[in-house]
């Protein structure tokens, strides 16, 4: 269905969910009305929807990913604009959880809506069936539930419920919509209560808030033993709930346990604290509030991080507690729930009940394990799922722990005995089913992942920082596989090895991963290193080895498409500068961040950021422009938000393209690298005119201004000069040419002297350490 | 000795740049719907006129290509009239003026309109490939941004944030006072946008601003310094076009004389105080005119900053009531190319409005230098 027929879409309901939803619609380049009620006063009838897309504007992280995207939200209301429905091809609910009033809209919307329109409730509460009482048969056929999680950009679960009435092609069309448009993974789930992620998601938050009060057990303790040893975020579960809002805690217990049968464990571990329902009402209500389980003290204009002590209810200093240790710390779920003392105690209370329901709603909620996973993973960041982390610790080993601690077994839990719950069979990944017997984990069409190659496969080459790998039709990937895929000489003896054998056997390279980023740039450990022993000679071969391998690549005489994602910094940008074409993920955040640390781009970063702003026909000509405007962008390290703000920072070309859905981005980057197959020449060597020494001289002059301003450090105009006489061509004049060559060698000099200064060495030294740019 | 008269002084509404009316509005359109205003209004034989003497501080892009001769040919003048673009930065304009006076006087030409226009949404100043010599960037501050010589003024006068904010308030409140009291709307030519809209009014005024708001602001060039955007002229969109003839023409065709002018004046300075210029440049009008300070009744100094102003205003001891009567830069705003023949044209309306002798017109110049004009009412 890649001509998907959803071309204009209304959200109506312009709260959180609802504004989120619209400018995911926006920020996929589909034009949405966004429609709320008549606001209590004053004369602007459209003041609800308005106000919610001014204050999406200035939210952080932007629910946008660019300007363009908002002006394609039209705002109105319910009163005036429900006619307008009438364009629409898909109408997404988000109003308030109250059953009349959804239907009550509804009702509406049946009188004005084009049949075959697809109508959904974004509701997080309400049993679909429900919700279409009282409408035509037509209605219920168009109708189905779209659960996006908050917020909509970034959270990349949607749950997706259809009701027996639903139309598969409704549904599917809006499948189809919602994953490659909005990048969203759906995941089916069935009509039952809270669905899956919610459901798992409010029974685990319950559980480790029970634990911690029964155990006695503090809350650094329960984020520690909680958090990262079990795959899930390290703000652990108190940091988590702090985050979502303490007072969210009762409105989601009275939601669940009121739709649940009295049976379900869910309603029988369901309790309120004494202590968090006073930190509700006296306002600690987490990071949004005057604190909540923690708190950053600024008393004395110090920053002390307090922790609340569950017994006391008083606010101490938060504590490193240091408790896990061994293989329990390193992923090993069974030693973690083994292990003595509190550790085992809680990490057992917290994942023997979890897991159990969490097998217990297979298939009420979703027909396989496999949603269940997914759902945890997307919707919680959860590094494993449910059944991924059964598997770790062994289903028997967790039968025989439940029964010891009279949690019932749940039926497919029983069922899969002694085996697991997924498997790899024939170079393919498999999943556990009701029926006893294992299926494949389907991927969608347009869905190609490294991870599944590499079950199939081996490398074709590789070493301790990058892989080479087939990824079928005559392309093969290039994976980075340092720690964050940090770059260095490893990397690019790869490129240059892989060159000559892409150029026999293959048609076209893709540089691609599955890492959590794309690249944050080269290996700073290494390169400090190298400084430190003062390895002059090293440290420049570097710089060399790193241009020369990117400009074979860029050279190669096949395609070669890069596709980032994330983090693509300092020369995780540059190798996208270099390649030929670049498939972008939507969530990608890439700049040359190179002056944080004291030094400027190495790998060709200054001369090819030149040749895209030279081309931009929208630019004024001359010798200036484009040097300024590069030197504004290098110089103060712009990061793009998104891909789209990429495009406009000019780190992408226009014609790149961008693909919303991750799970599509290998499959995307290597079409958009067979498409360029036929007829493939190599670029031509630019040649660029520069200003020479009047344009440093005009750069500088800002950069005195600035550093007047107080907005540039001592150390910052020295690394710009050195930025400005790269971009200006050095000694030349504005009638010569200067060649891509000795751009490079004055990016190398350049470089090298910045990387003798101490104040640069201080700068990757604090970088390093502390993650952050040392302002000197 | 050829008496030159102003018969006629009209100007295009000033509007912020980028957020203005004018943002989408080429400067050499703007310019030539001035023009014809001031043809129109003051009844000028189209054919008579020599020469477009059109002062432009960054004549380029939209700006560039002699605007003035285009500007001519836009504004369907006939094909003899002819057309200089003249650039002194701030002082264009000015000596857009002093340029038709010296031909006039030198039998050169009869009538000039003598204009000015800045773009400044449109063509950024500085231009779009500044490229400073280097070996005189490194020996002089002739390149030294406007907000740092302005900063240097404050320091070497001693003035402090809460003085220049003072002064700022009242150019906004004059303003303020002048659009209600409809004092801009005779000199004013409407521009209509190409949808239709009138754009008739200011958009730079903020009046009604008070000190408190401008105390708030965060310092706009020096991080240990006193100016703000509130105590700077901003940077604005806007065209000025003025009547320059001799008396005799004016005489014979029946054009209404505003004012005669008395004396002219050049003086540089040093680049990084150049908000000074004024001083000296007033001085030697003043002498060439045989007056003193005292005989000026009307001053329209250019509101570049108000550190500079309030230099300019202590050391040519100019008294508070005579100076900027309806606002000045610092409210109106300054359209760089444009200025110098506002605060001349202005100073000649008000001499007629006020019923007063002499004016002084005088400003200050990027690079190091100050102008000056000075009028006695016809």
């Amino acid at each position: 269905m890649a001509n998907n027929t959803i071309k204009k879409v209304c959200v109506i309901g312009a709260g959180t969910m609802g504004a989120g939803i619209a400018a995911q619609v926006a920020n996929a380049g589909i034009p949405v009305l966004l429609l709320d009620i008549l606001p209590k006063e004053g004369d602007n009838r459209n003041a609800v929807a308005e106000g919610a897309v001014a204050k999406m504007l200035k939210t952080e992280p932007a629910p946008f990913m660019g300007k363009r995207a908002a002006k394609l939200v039209e705002t109105g209301n319910i009163e005036d604009h429900l006619g307008k429905v009438a364009e629409c091809d898909w109408v997404v609910e988000a109003i308030i959880e109250r059953l009349d009033i959804k239907q009550d809209l509804y009702a509406k919307l049946e009188a004005v809506r084009t049949p075959g329109t697809a109508v959904s409730s974004n509701t997080s509460t309400i049993p679909l069936a429900q919700l279409t009482d009282g409408r035509s048969d037509a209605f219920k056929q168009d109708f189905l539930i779209t659960h996006f999680f908050n917020p909509p950009r970034y959270m990349r679960l949607i749950e997706i419920v259809a009701g027996p009435h639903s139309n598969a092609e409704t549904v599917a069309r809006v499948s189809d919509f919602v994953d490659r448009k909005l990048g969203k993974s759906v995941v089916d789930a069935e009509d039952s209560p809270g669905f899956i992620a919610n459901r798992v998601g409010t029974f685990w938050i319950q559980a480790s808030v029970n634990a911690a009060f029964d155990l006695g057990v503090t809350v650094e303790e329960a984020d520690e033993i909680g958090g990262r040893p079990m795959g899930v975020p390290k703000t652990g579960i108190f940091g988590l709930i702090d985050l979502i809002g303490i007072d969210l805690m009762p409105h989601l217990m009275k939601s669940l346990t009121s739709t649940l049968p009295a049976d379900d464990p869910y309603v029988k571990i369901a309790r309120s604290e004494k202590l968090i329902e006073d930190m509700i009402e006296t306002g600690y209500t987490g990071r949004k509030g005057l604190g909540g389980f923690y708190r950053i003290n600024r008393e004395g204009g110090g920053k002390v991080m307090e922790s609340k002590d569950l017994k006391s209810g008083e606010y101490r200093a938060a504590a490193r507690p240091g408790l896990v240790r061994g293989p329990a710390a390193k992923g090993d779920l069974g030693a973690l729930i083994e292990a003595p003392g509190k550790v085992g105690a809680y990490a057992w209370a917290v994942l023997g009940p979890t897991l159990a329901y969490a097998a217990s709603i297979v298939p009420e909620a979703t027909k396989s394990v496999v949603g269940v996973d997914d759902a945890m993973k997307l919707g919680y960041n959860w590094k494993m799922g449910p059944f991924e982390m059964i598997d770790r610790i062994g289903a028997a080993k967790l039968r025989e722990k439940l029964e010891a601690s009279d949690i019932p077994v749940p039926a497919i839990l029983q069922q899969v005995g002694d085996q697991t719950f997924y498997r790899i069979e024939n170079g393919k990944r498999q999943y556990f089913g009701t029926d006893g017997a294992y299926h494949d984990v389907e991927r969608a069409e347009g869905v190609l992942l490294l991870e599944d190659i590499k079950l199939a496969s081996e490398p074709l080459m590789k070493n301790s920082s990058a892989a080479l790998w087939d990824v079928g039709d005559g392309v093969v990937a290039l994976e980075f596989t340092g720690k964050m895929n940090a770059l260095d000489g490893e990397v690019m003896k790869l490129i240059q090895k892989a060159i000559p054998l892409v150029k026999s056997d293959y048609k076209a390279l893709v540089v691609y991963n599955e890492g959590s980023n794309f690249s944050a740039g080269a290996n700073l450990g290494l390169a400090l290193f190298a400084l430190n022993i003062a390895a002059w000679s090293e440290v420049e071969k570097s710089i060399r080895g790193g241009q020369d391998a990117y400009k074979a690549l860029k050279y190669a005489p096949f395609p070669v498409v890069s596709a980032p994602f994330g983090l693509a910094l300092g020369g995780g940008c540059e190798i996208l500068l270099n390649s030929d074409a670049i498939q972008a993920h939507a969530e990608t955040y890439t700049g040359l961040v190179e002056t944080g640390v004291g030094i400027i781009p190495g790998w060709g970063g200054c001369g090819e950021m030149l040749s895209r702003w030279a081309d931009n026909p929208r630019q004024p000509k001359g010798p200036m422009p484009a040097v300024s405007k590069v030197f504004e962008i290098v110089s103060t390290a712009t990061v793009a938000k998104s891909a789209a703000e990429a495009k406009d920072v000019g780190f992408l070309r226009h014609t790149d393209q961008i693909t919303m859905n991750r799970d599509r981005l290998l499959h995307d980057a290597k079409q958009r690298a067979l498409a360029m197959v036929d007829g493939y020449e190599a670029p031509e060597k630019p040649e660029y005119r520069l200003p020479g020494p009047t344009g440093k001289a005009a750069l500088d002059l800002a950069v005195d201004s600035f550093h007047k301003q107080g907005k540039a450090t001592d150390h910052d105009v020295t690394v710009a000069g050195e930025l400005a006489y790269v971009l200006s061509g050095g000694d030349t004049d504005m009638i010569d040419t200067v060649t891509e060559a000795q751009m490079l060698k004055l990016e190398v000099e350049a470089f090298m002297r910045l990387a003798r200064n101490p104040k640069s060495q201080a700068r990757v030294e604090h970088m390093l350490e502390t993650g952050k740019p040392l302002r000197n | 000795m050829v008496d030159v008269v102003i018969a006629g002084y009209v100007r295009s509404p000033f509007h912020p740049a980028y957020r203005g009316a004018f943002a989408r509005v080429r400067p050499d359109d703007l310019a030539a719907n001035t023009i014809r205003g001031l043809i129109d209004r003051t009844g000028v034989k189209a054919e008579d006129i020599e020469d477009i003497v059109m002062g432009c501080a960054f004549p380029e892009g939209e700006q560039g290509f002699n605007i003035a001769r285009l500007v001519g040919l836009l504004a369907d003048l006939p094909l003899s009239v002819g057309g200089i673009t003249m650039n002194r930065f701030c002082g264009s304009s000015m000596s857009s003026i002093h340029y038709a006076a010296g031909q006039i006087a030198m039998g050169a030409g009869d009538v000039f309109i003598a204009a000015g226009v800045e773009g400044m949404s449109r063509v950024p100043m500085t231009g779009f490939n500044p490229m400073p010599n280097p070996a005189l960037a490194a020996k002089s501050a002739a390149y030294l941004g406007m907000g740092d010589t302005a900063e240097n003024v404050a320091k070497k006068y001693s003035l402090t944030r809460a003085e220049q904010e003072a002064f700022a308030v009242k150019s906004q409140n004059k303003a303020g006072e002048a659009m209600k009291n409809g004092s801009f709307t005779d000199e004013i030519v409407p521009y209509t946008l190409p949808d239709g809209t009138v754009i008739d009014t200011d958009g730079t005024p903020r009046p009604g601003t008070t000190t408190e708001d401008l105390a708030g602001l965060k310092l706009a060039f020096d991080a240990e310094g006193t100016v703000t955007a509130g105590t700077s002229s901003p940077l604005t969109d806007g065209a000025v076009a003025v009547l320059v003839c001799s008396a005799d023409y004016a005489a014979k065709n029946g054009l209404k004389v505003m004012a005669k002018i008395k004396s002219m004046a050049i003086s540089g300075c040093a680049p990084e105080i150049m908000g000074i210029g004024p001083v000296e440049a007033s001085k030697k009008a003043l002498k060439r005119a045989g007056l003193t300070m005292d005989d000026i009744d009307i001053v329209e100094l250019n509101e570049a900053f108000a550190s500079q102003s309030l230099a300019c205003i202590a050391d040519l001891g100019i008294p508070e009531e005579k100076i900027n009567l309806d606002g000045g830069a610092i409210a109106i705003g300054h359209p760089l190319g444009a200025t110098g023949a506002r605060i001349v044209g202005k100073a000649a309306s008000l001499l007629q409005r006020e019923g007063k002798t002499y004016s002084l017109s005088t400003q200050c110049i990027g690079g190091g230098q100050g102008i000056a004009t000075i009028l006695e009412k016809a």
